[in-house]
């Protein structure tokens, strides 16, 4: 176990970085419905990689530009955000059902994933998957790049809607006391269905930096299952920049562990810093 | 202006309020008055849209609030200050002021109402920037007070606004409540603190065990043994 | 109830009748099947004594089931140790993982459950890595081949269709003991309300470890038979998401909250699956048990399992009016160690009891003397703290400061809530909160059963149906709460109060939402209460009450004490009459 060049230790954290961006982007809608309606969306991550496959078909076959499927994509998924959060209002879901509930979700996305897609690993092949950059003696892939703008965007974009406007005050409110807002003329019941929509719509977006940048495979959706909600429950409920910094956070962990050790060991980092930060905050999550 | 009728409201599965009926005009100041568990917070909770009503006819105005959903009631002129305050303490007490006038009639207002604020409670001021959870019992009051005013209401209720807050405060904020009244909008009291209730009301109901035992001037009701039994229970 | 010798007899002669099987000698085919069945079965039912008993949805049995087939792949595959020496070996391995994964879990205070079941999904990922990158696995899968199966029937097949079978009837046999058990009673009272069984007695934490032992430990027996049924173990097969999924699915169709339900999802699951992968359908059916997971969760959360109790149940139904209140209460038994009447010494000393929340003191230096056989009332105007002067003594809440001294136990303050109930501390809750799922008589026999008595459980439920008489409720023992009304539930939270055999009561506003005729029979019932024997701190708000019952009184106001002691006497001072009504602002006579 030696220790690797100073280039390929930053070249590990800034790849740390970039996978830290993209757990960020899979942990906001998820943090977004966990924290404010009190939904755990196991299905995020399979709507994630439908989004993925989507983007590789109207990429690769139709030619799109990658970007521009989100066009399609973003209004769709909300919409399904939308009629989600519908069915959990009308059966009354407890926030433990919406965990059962949204497992067997994510099992029917992958099946149909699967029959359409077949279990073949997929790869995206366009101009933007080989376009780099150079920073000094440092690599920066193009898709690895979007992903951390798109990342920090939308992470902004959410803090800001939540801190600035009307209908994100709204929200927060609705989210500590949901009479006492109503009280207030705060329609609760649509502020839900916008939120799960936004969550959903996150999650298409996700798909997008998904296809840019990895061998796409229906079981893969289970792989970032665990690490995302660690960066979720480290970087708090509910809170925007929470997944994106405490993503970065384990991504660069895990780089560094993987240049230092070998690249399988990756899964363990973002556990243990989990348990530890379970220890650590036992009562207050 | 507001008229119930024989209402009946639940509480949980029990029903808490029996074929109450009261009134409160244009320009009134009528305070309720009983016991705890008497179900004056029901009582009110039901007319600010909180809590279903079972039985009975709710209107203000004329209009009838049976079958509206809880968010619409602000619409119709009618604001809260619940009882134990329920700020939302995540936010800020500007926020709390603003979410306040969150309904459409009231948004473009939304300066001058909080300059009418600041100016009944100056004492704001200073804690605009600050979190609600962190001021102290009679601030809270005051912003809790505060918020209902910015949703420019017809009616303000008020549930137990003296609990937990120190005697000296107290006075002050009863003050206010008849300082607002007498700017003319109408004030629909619930309290335990039954003297002071019964000092800035111009009617006043007596509610016990769920139904209204007695109603007329304040000035009655204090020397009838009403209150000295439902309170004291003298026999 | 005389079916339970009956039940785990029929699981005997079950699993009598099925090893009868292979002596039909029928196509391999048909062994095989069964295996599945069987296989599927430990899985589930093992899955279910912790999950589904205690509602902690493990997502992770993947890795219980995975460690002990790698157990047995590691020590009979490369290390030659003969295979039934690894089946305890297997289970003794997953039960300890198992069990030191809950041991951390298990202590975090809130979101005990959603973090369970995540972690537990994120576990069988990191046991995988774990197993995938060592010599355990190293990538290449461990052959089983070569590992000799003891010739324990005619055919290979045979013997694992048998050690199978053993081994489903062993674990049915468990689930249902534990559910008859002083175990399984404190498991479905943890589902209910965790925070209230604790404050009953039950060792929660202490459970919840030894369920989730045991029901790692055969899963880990199933994942070694099953090692030498597929003969080649990989990563992949061993630890796909699929088996949590299922065993989550087959349960959840079954009944989740009955030792059966899940042996009964099992065999249907089974079956359909069977169905569908016998073609080429495996993809769908995957999506099918998706499908089905979501369609039981929406429409049928108690599974068929729950359907079939349900319909079974004889309930009585909830009619409008009050329990018959006791004129004198029927031969209630007469309680041990308080037979010494009111000599009037004190039971409880509080002295300069403080609690502070977040800077606010709720209760402000409290100086409080109970004395043994009296009702001492506790009232004062909303806000002035007596709801959580209950809350402290009864150990619900921690003090901030001051001191709670209860006579013959020593100081209270600072025990975790079930020491409280040990020492002889018992409270109703405001708003009852019963165990929703457990009968009328559960609910009162748990106490006696945690208590300090640590009764068995047929003595508890002979004292629990004297309680129920008492307290005019014995026709509905076999309801469950959901059938009561509110009067009827307030006296249940009282039967289950007196169940423990306290000395001190501790009643929280317990006559509120009662009509007045309501109100004069729990009047008699209190009475009768104290004039067994028992001390009563009584918190209310209907005078009418307060002034019958109690033979002291103590105001609180802004969490301080303001007066004390005769009724009458007390409630006519110049300072209650102030707290209570107010002081106006030009002084009124």
């Amino acid at each position: 176990m030696s220790l690797p060049s100073a280039t390929l230790l930053a070249q590990s954290v800034l790849s740390g970085v970039f996978i830290g961006a993209l757990y960020g982007l899979l942990g906001l809608g998820l943090s977004l419905s966990w924290g404010m309606l009190r939904q755990i969306n196991l299905a995020h991550f399979a709507l994630a990689f439908l989004g993925a496959y989507l983007t590789h078909q109207l990429t690769g076959s139709a030619h799109w530009d990658p970007l521009a499927t989100l066009l399609v994509i973003v209004p769709a998924f909300f919409l399904a955000g939308v009629v989600l959060q519908l069915v959990f209002a009308r059966f009354a879901i407890t926030p433990f059902n919406s965990l059962l509930v949204t497992f067997g979700l994510t099992v029917i996305i992958e099946s149909g994933i699967q029959a359409i897609w077949t279990a073949d690993p997929l790869m995206l092949d366009t101009a933007y998957g080989h376009a780099k950059f150079k920073l000094g003696a440092l690599y920066v892939p193009l898709p690895e790049l979007l992903t951390l703008l798109l990342s920090t965007a939308l992470a902004v974009l959410t803090w800001a809607a939540l801190r600035f406007t009307d209908l994100g005050k709204a929200m927060r409110a609705a989210t500590e006391d949901a009479k006492a807002a109503a009280a207030f003329g705060v329609d609760v019941q649509r502020l839900s269905l916008l939120l799960s929509g936004v969550s959903a719509a996150f999650a298409g977006v996700a798909g997008l930096c998904l296809a840019l940048s990895f061998t796409l495979a229906p079981s893969q959706i289970y792989a970032w299952i665990g690490v995302v909600f660690a960066a979720v429950m480290i970087g708090g409920l509910g809170n925007p920049l929470g997944p994106l910094v405490a993503g970065i956070v384990i991504g660069v962990s895990e780089s560094v562990t993987m240049a230092i050790t070998a690249p399988a060991w990756a899964p363990l980092v973002s556990f243990t810093l989990l348990i530890f930060v379970l220890l650590a905050r036992a009562e207050k999550i | 202006m507001l008229q119930l009728r024989e209402i009946r409201v639940a509480h949980g599965a029990a029903t808490a309020i029996w074929d109450v009926s009261l009134a409160v005009g244009a320009g009134e100041l009528v305070c309720v008055v009983g016991p705890n568990g008497a179900g004056k917070t029901t009582l009110i909770d039901a007319i600010a849209g909180l809590n279903r009503v079972a039985a009975g006819t709710m209107t203000i105005d004329g209009e009838d609030l049976g079958h509206l959903p809880s968010h619409r009631f602000c619409d119709r002129g009618i604001a809260i200050v619940p009882e134990g305050r329920r700020l939302f303490t995540g936010l800020s007490v500007r926020e709390n002021l603003e979410l306040g006038s969150y309904r459409k009639a009231a948004r473009g207002a939304r300066s001058s109402s909080l300059e009418g604020v600041l100016g009944v409670f100056p004492a704001l001021k200073a804690k605009l920037e600050a979190p609600a959870g962190t001021l102290s019992g009679g601030q809270q009051q005051m912003v809790a007070i505060g918020r209902a005013l910015m949703c420019r209401p017809k009616l303000l209720l008020l549930d137990e606004p003296s609990l937990g807050l120190a005697p000296s405060i107290v006075l002050e904020m009863f003050a206010v409540i008849r300082k607002i009244n007498s700017g003319g909008m109408a004030v629909l009291l619930v309290e335990q603190n039954v003297a002071m209730a019964l000092e800035v009301a111009q009617r006043a109901y007596v509610l016990e065990e769920g139904r209204i035992a007695a109603e007329g001037a304040p000035a009655e009701l204090l020397a009838s043994p009403h209150i000295r039994r439902a309170y004291l229970g003298e026999s | 109830m005389t079916i339970r010798i009956s039940a785990r007899t029929g699981i005997v002669i079950a699993g009598l009748a099925l090893s009868a099987v292979p002596l039909l000698k029928l196509p391999a085919f048909y062994e095989s099947f069964m295996y599945l069945v069987f296989y599927w079965v430990v899985l589930a039912t093992s899955w279910n004594i912790l999950s589904g008993y205690s509602g902690y949805f493990s997502f992770g049995h993947g890795a219980f089931f995975g460690i002990g087939m790698y157990t047995t792949a590691t020590l009979a595959g490369q290390l030659g140790v003969p295979f039934l020496w690894t089946l305890p070996i297997a289970a003794a391995v997953s039960a300890l993982f198992g069990m030191g994964l809950g041991a951390i879990v298990f202590r975090v205070g809130r979101l005990r459950g959603e973090l369970f079941a995540l972690i537990t999904l994120a576990v069988t990922f990191v046991v995988a890595t774990i197993v995938l990158n060592t010599p355990i696995d190293g990538g290449q899968g461990v052959n089983l081949g070569g590992v000799k199966l003891p010739a324990l029937m005619a055919t290979p097949a045979a013997t694992l269709y048998m050690l199978a079978l053993a081994l489903a009837v062993a674990t049915v046999w468990i689930a249902h003991a534990i559910y008859q058990s002083r175990l399984g009673l404190g498991l479905f009272a943890i589902h209910d309300d965790e925070d209230v069984a604790e404050v009953l007695g039950v060792p929660t934490f202490r459970f919840k470890i030894v369920a989730l032992g045991i029901s790692c430990a055969l899963a880990g027996v199933a994942g070694a038979i099953h090692a030498m049924f597929v003969s080649y173990v990989t990563v992949g097969e061993t630890f796909s998401v699929f088996v949590p999924l299922t065993v989550v699915l087959m349960s959840v169709l079954g009944g989740t909250r009955h030792w059966l339900g899940p042996a009964v999802g099992a065999t249907v699951i089974t079956g359909l699956l069977y169905v569908f992968t016998a073609g080429d359908f495996a993809v769908a059916g995957r999506a099918a048990v998706g499908l089905i997971l979501v369609v039981v969760i929406l429409f049928m959360p108690d599974g068929l399992m729950g359907r079939f109790v349900h319909a079974a149940r004889k309930r009585p139904a909830a009619e409008e009016g009050s329990p018959a209140s006791p004129a004198v209460p029927p031969a209630a038994p007469p309680v041990p160690g308080r037979a010494a009447i009111p000599g009037g010494e004190p039971l409880l000393t509080v002295r300069g009891l403080v609690k502070s929340f977040r800077g606010l003191r709720a209760v402000d230096g409290v100086d409080l003397v109970v004395k043994r056989g009296e009702i001492l009332g506790l009232v004062g105007p909303n806000g002035s703290g007596k709801s959580t002067m209950i809350n402290v003594i009864s150990g619900h809440y921690r003090a901030s400061a001051g001191s709670v001294v209860f006579a013959g136990r020593g100081e209270l303050a600072g025990l975790p809530a079930h020491r409280v109930a040990h020492a002889g501390i018992a409270r109703t809750y405001q708003i009852p909160r019963p165990f929703s799922h457990l009968t009328v008589l559960e609910n009162v026999a748990l106490p006696g059963m945690f208590g300090r008595a640590r009764l068995a459980r047929p003595e508890a439920e002979r004292e629990a149906r004297t309680w129920l008489e008492f307290t005019g409720l014995a026709a509905k023992a076999d309801a469950l709460p959901e059938d009561l009304n509110l009067h009827q539930r307030k006296f249940l939270e009282l039967a289950r109060a007196l169940a423990s055999r306290p000395q001190l009561l501790l009643l929280d506003e317990v006559l509120s939402g009662l009509t007045p005729s309501e109100i004069d029979g729990a009047i008699r019932t209190i009475r009768a209460i104290r004039d067994q024997g028992a001390t009563i701190v009584f918190v209310e708000h209907v005078m009418r009450a307060v002034m019958e019952l109690t033979d002291r009184i103590v105001v609180l106001n802004n969490g301080r004490v303001i007066a004390g002691g005769a009724p009458a006497d007390v409630m006519a001072r110049p300072e209650v009459v102030t707290a209570y009504l107010g002081k106006p602002h030009a002084a009124v006579a």
